[in-house]
C-alpha cells in the first residue's frame, strides 16, 4: 500500500496504480477522456494533467514542478504529493477544452450522445462559455465504419479508446487513426469494416458522440431512459448488463462493470439479442387444450392434471423439465409444485443450446486464462443453477437426453416442460419422443409444436420481465431485476408458480431465495458488482 | 399578561342610517346616473363571434404551429427539447433519419395534445431552430378528443394559414453542414 497526497488530502492506494484512477476513485473531480481501466494508457487527451512536488536539482528542496504531468501515466508512489486544484492545472483544462471544441459542430440537439456526453459535462465544468474561433469550422461528414456503427468524425476527440479496444480486447485491429495533427481522424482499414463480435463496446466507451449505434440511432433521447440492472441470458458467461427502457419497451442494453465476470464489455450477441422480447408471435394467454382460458382456470387445470398423475405410483410417471433459461427461484418453485403432487417425479435439466466452441478474445487466443472476454458455447444463462436446484431437491433425476429416451419408451404419463428460449428449440426427435407422453403441460415464450398439442400451455415471460438469480458457468450467482412488466394477459412465471405452490401475495425473488439458502449452497454468496466511480466503468 | 384577546379585538357596529338614507332613494338615483353616463361613453364590448378582437400577434399564446423552412420542409429537427421541457407532457415525437442531406433528424411523427396543453410557451422558447411556435389563434374547437390531437400535417397547415401575418422569425435551420470533398471549405451554419 502507498499513501499519496492529492490536493492536500492523504489517500491510500495500491502502489503503482495510475494517480488519475486513485484520484477519481477517491472522489476528486478530474476530467479525462483517453484513460480507460480496461485499456492501455496513452496519455493523449492531456486533460488529466496535474502538478507534482519533486526535488529541485539545484537546491534539493521539494518544490511544485513547473511542468504539468499526465496523471494517468504516473504510477502512485508512497509519499507522492500532487494537486489538481492549482491555477496552472485549471488553466490547462480550460485551454484543452477550448481546443477540443474548435471544430466541434455543437449539434447537441440532434446528437444521440447528448445527455451522457463527456464533452458536454466537461464544457460545463471546465470549459468556456464562448469560443474565440472565428475561422470556419472544418467539416467531416458522418461515415459508416461497420454494419452496426456510425462515425461522426466532427464530434471526435481522438482519445483512441475505440482503436485500442479493437487492438487489445477484440484483437481484430479494424480501426486506426489516419493522417496527423489537426487532420487526424478515426477510420476503418479499407475493406476491413468494424465487424467483430464485440464491436458494440466501442460505442459505449466513446466518451463523445463520435461513434453511435445504428440500432439505437434516433430512437430515444437518453434522459428518457430508465435503467434496470440485469444479467445477459445469451450465454453462460452471465455478463452483468443495464437494460435501458421506457414505456414498456427495451431500447438498448449496455454492459455493467463487473470485475469478476465480464469486466467492462459485452458481446453483440447479447447487446442486440433482446429483439425477441417485443415479437408479436409470443404466447400471451394460457391455453387449455387449444382454447384460451383465464389464469384461474389454467392454474386449477394444472392442479387437476398433476393430482391424478401424482397419485399413481407416487408420481413416478411424472417428469418436470426445468429449462436452463429459468432463474433458480423459478426452477425451485416449479420443482416444489410438481413434487408436492408427485413426490417421485423426475427432475430434468432442460435442453441446453450449444454453439460449437467458446469464442475467446482477443481473437486467436486459445488460453482461457489469458482471454479478456469469452463468449461461451453454452447459450443459456443458468444450467449450473438449475442443476444445483435439482441436486438440492434430490430424488429421481435425468438429463434431457435420458428423459427423451425414457419418454420414447412411454415411461411418463405427464410431463411439465419449460422452454423460454429465444429461438425455435423443439426438434423432430424431441417432439417424436414427447408424443409418447400422454399429458403435457408446456410453459414457453413462443408457440411451438409442443405447445400446440399440450393439454395446458402457459405463457412464459422473457428475462427482462422476470426477476431472480442466474448461476453462471463458474458458479457465480448473480441476481437480476425486472425491467418491464409482463405483456398484457401474461403473468410473471414465478408469480403463477408462487400461487401454485400455495403462497400468498406478490412474488419477490428475495423471499424465495431465503427459503432456498439452506438447501442450495450456490446461492449463499450472491455477487453484485459494486458501483464504480464515474468514468472508471 | 392580561386577557390579550379582549385588548386586541376591535369591536365595530354598523353605522346608524339617517332618515333620508333609510328611504334608499339617493342611492337608486346615483346608480341610474352611472348607467346613464356609460350609455354615452365609448363602448368596449365586442359582438363576438361576429366581431373579433385584434390580437397581439407577436406574443399571444394560442394554438401551436410547426414551421416550414424556406424550401417548404418541416423545420423541426426532432431534438426532443420541447417534449423534455413541456410541463403538461403533451408533445409526442417519433424521430427518424432525415431524407435531406443538410440535416440529421426529422420528425416522422409530431403530435400535440391540445387538450392537455397549458399554453405556457416553453416549447417555443426552448426550440433551437424556431420550428414550433404559438400563433394568436385561439379558436380551439372540435367534437372529439381525437380531433384535438394535432398531428404533423395539421400543425404544418396551421403554419401555412398563419404565416401571412406571422412569418417564421427564427434563424436558419440548424443543419448538418453540406458534405464536401475538401476539408475546411464549407462554413458551418451552426446554432
Amino acid at each position: 500500500m502507498a499513501m499519496i497526497i492529492i490536493n492536500g488530502r492523504a489517500v491510500e492506494c495500491a502502489e503503482g496504480t495510475p494517480v488519475l484512477k486513485v484520484a477519481v476513485d477517491a472522489g476528486f473531480d478530474v476530467p479525462f477522456y483517453c484513460f480507460h481501466p480496461g485499456l492501455k494508457i496513452v496519455a493523449s487527451c492531456r486533460l488529466c494533467l496535474m502538478e507534482m512536488r519533486s526535488k529541485d536539482p539545484k537546491t534539493g528542496e521539494m518544490v511544485w514542478s513547473p511542468r504539468l504531468i499526465p496523471s494517468c501515466q504516473t504510477p502512485a508512489r508512497d509519499g507522492m504529493e500532487v494537486r489538481f486544484d492549482s491555477p496552472n492545472v485549471r488553466q490547462n483544462q480550460r485551454a484543452v477544452m477550448e481546443d477540443y471544441l474548435l471544430n466541434h459542430p455543437l449539434d447537441c440537439p440532434v446528437c444521440d450522445q447528448a445527455g451522457e456526453c463527456w464533452l458536454q459535462d466537461y464544457s460545463m465544468k471546465y470549459g468556456n462559455a464562448l469560443s474565440r474561433m472565428t475561422e470556419p469550422k472544418t467539416v467531416n461528414p458522418k461515415k459508416s465504419v461497420g454494419s452496426k456503427t456510425l462515425l461522426y468524425q466532427d464530434r471526435c476527440v481522438l482519445c483512441s479508446r475505440c482503436v485500442r479496444f479493437c487492438r487489445e480486447v477484440a484483437g481484430t485491429n479494424e480501426l486506426c487513426v489516419i493522417r496527423r495533427s489537426s487532420y487526424a481522424e478515426i477510420d476503418a482499414f479499407p475493406g476491413i469494416p468494424l465487424e467483430n463480435k464485440l464491436q458494440g463496446n466501442v460505442v459505449d466507451i466513446c466518451p463523445v458522440g463520435a461513434l453511435l449505434d445504428k440500432d439505437f440511432l434516433y430512437k430515444q433521447r437518453v434522459w428518457y431512459l430508465k435503467t434496470s440492472k440485469s444479467i445477459c441470458p445469451n450465454c453462460s458467461t452471465g455478463c452483468t448488463i443495464c437494460i435501458d427502457h421506457n414505456n414498456g419497451r427495451v431500447w438498448r442494453l449496455r454492459p455493467r462493470t463487473n470485475r469478476k465476470v465480464n469486466t467492462w464489455w459485452i458481446c453483440d450477441e447479447g447487446r442486440f439479442g433482446w429483439k425477441y422480447v417485443h415479437s408479436n408471435q409470443r404466447l400471451l394467454a394460457p391455453m387449455l387444450k387449444g382454447a384460451r382460458v383465464t389464469w384461474d382456470a389454467a392454474l386449477a387445470a394444472a392442479q387437476q392434471l398433476l393430482a391424478p398423475a401424482g397419485k399413481a405410483q407416487q408420481g413416478k410417471g411424472v417428469a418436470v423439465v426445468l429449462s436452463p433459461m429459468m432463474a433458480c427461484e423459478e426452477a425451485w418453485l416449479l420443482a416444489k409444485v410438481v413434487r408436492a403432487a408427485a413426490p417421485q417425479a423426475t427432475l430434468v435439466t432442460g435442453f441446453v443450446p450449444k454453439a460449437s466452441a467458446d469464442e475467446l478474445f482477443p481473437v486467436g487466443l486459445t488460453d482461457q486464462a489469458k482471454a479478456k472476454f469469452i463468449i461461451r458455447a453454452e447459450k443459456c444463462p443458468n444450467r449450473c443453477g438449475v442443476e444445483a436446484v435439482c441436486k438440492a431437491l434430490g430424488g429421481p433425476q435425468a438429463t434431457f437426453a435420458d428423459f427423451l429416451a425414457k419418454a420414447k419408451q412411454g415411461t411418463f404419463a405427464l410431463a411439465w416442460i419449460v422452454g423460454g428460449y429465444s429461438q425455435e428449440w423443439v426438434t423432430r426427435d424431441c417432439s417424436d419422443a414427447l408424443s409418447k407422453v400422454s399429458q403435457l403441460i408446456v410453459q414457453d415464450i413462443f408457440p411451438s409444436s409442443l405447445s400446440a398439442r399440450a393439454d395446458l400451455a402457459l405463457p412464459s415471460c422473457a428475462w427482462v420481465e422476470r426477476e431472480g438469480t442466474f448461476v453462471n458457468h463458474a458458479g457465480i450467482a448473480q441476481p437480476f431485476d425486472r425491467a418491464l412488466p409482463p405483456p398484457v394477459g401474461c403473468q410473471q412465471d414465478s408469480q403463477y408458480l408462487y400461487r401454485l405452490a400455495g403462497m400468498e401475495g406478490l412474488y419477490r425473488a428475495e423471499k424465495v431465495r431465503e427459503q432456498m439458502l439452506d438447501k442450495v449452497a450456490e446461492l449463499r454468496d450472491l455477487w453484485t458488482p459494486p458501483a464504480e466511480a464515474r468514468g472508471m466503468h | 399578561m392580561a386577557d390579550w384577546k379582549d385588548k386586541d379585538v376591535l369591536h365595530v357596529s354598523e353605522p346608524k342610517l339617517t332618515a333620508l338614507e333609510r328611504t334608499y332613494l339617493p342611492q337608486v338615483v346615483a346608480g341610474l346616473g352611472t348607467t346613464l353616463r356609460h350609455m354615452f361613453q365609448k363602448k368596449f364590448t365586442l359582438q363576438y363571434p361576429e366581431e373579433k378582437r385584434q390580437m397581439r400577434v407577436q406574443n399571444y399564446r394560442g394554438i401551436h404551429r410547426l414551421n416550414r423552412d424556406d424550401q417548404g420542409r418541416v423545420a423541426c429537427v426532432a431534438c426532443f427539447m420541447c417534449p423534455s421541457i413541456c410541463p403538461a407532457q403533451c408533445i409526442y415525437i417519433v424521430a427518424g433519419e432525415s431524407p435531406w442531406p443538410d440535416r440529421e433528424k426529422y420528425p416522422v411523427k409530431f403530435e400535440i395534445d391540445e387538450l392537455r396543453c397549458i399554453f405556457c410557451g416553453m416549447c417555443e422558447e426552448v426550440c433551437p431552430v424556431d420550428a414550433i411556435e404559438l400563433t394568436s389563434e385561439y379558436g380551439l374547437l372540435g367534437y372529439t378528443r381525437e380531433e384535438m390531437l394535432f398531428d404533423k400535417e395539421k400543425l404544418l397547415k396551421l403554419f401555412d394559414l398563419t404565416k401571412g401575418y406571422k412569418p417564421r422569425k427564427g434563424p436558419k435551420i440548424t443543419g448538418y453542414p453540406k458534405p464536401t470533398d475538401q476539408r475546411g471549405t464549407s462554413t458551418h451554419e451552426g446554432l
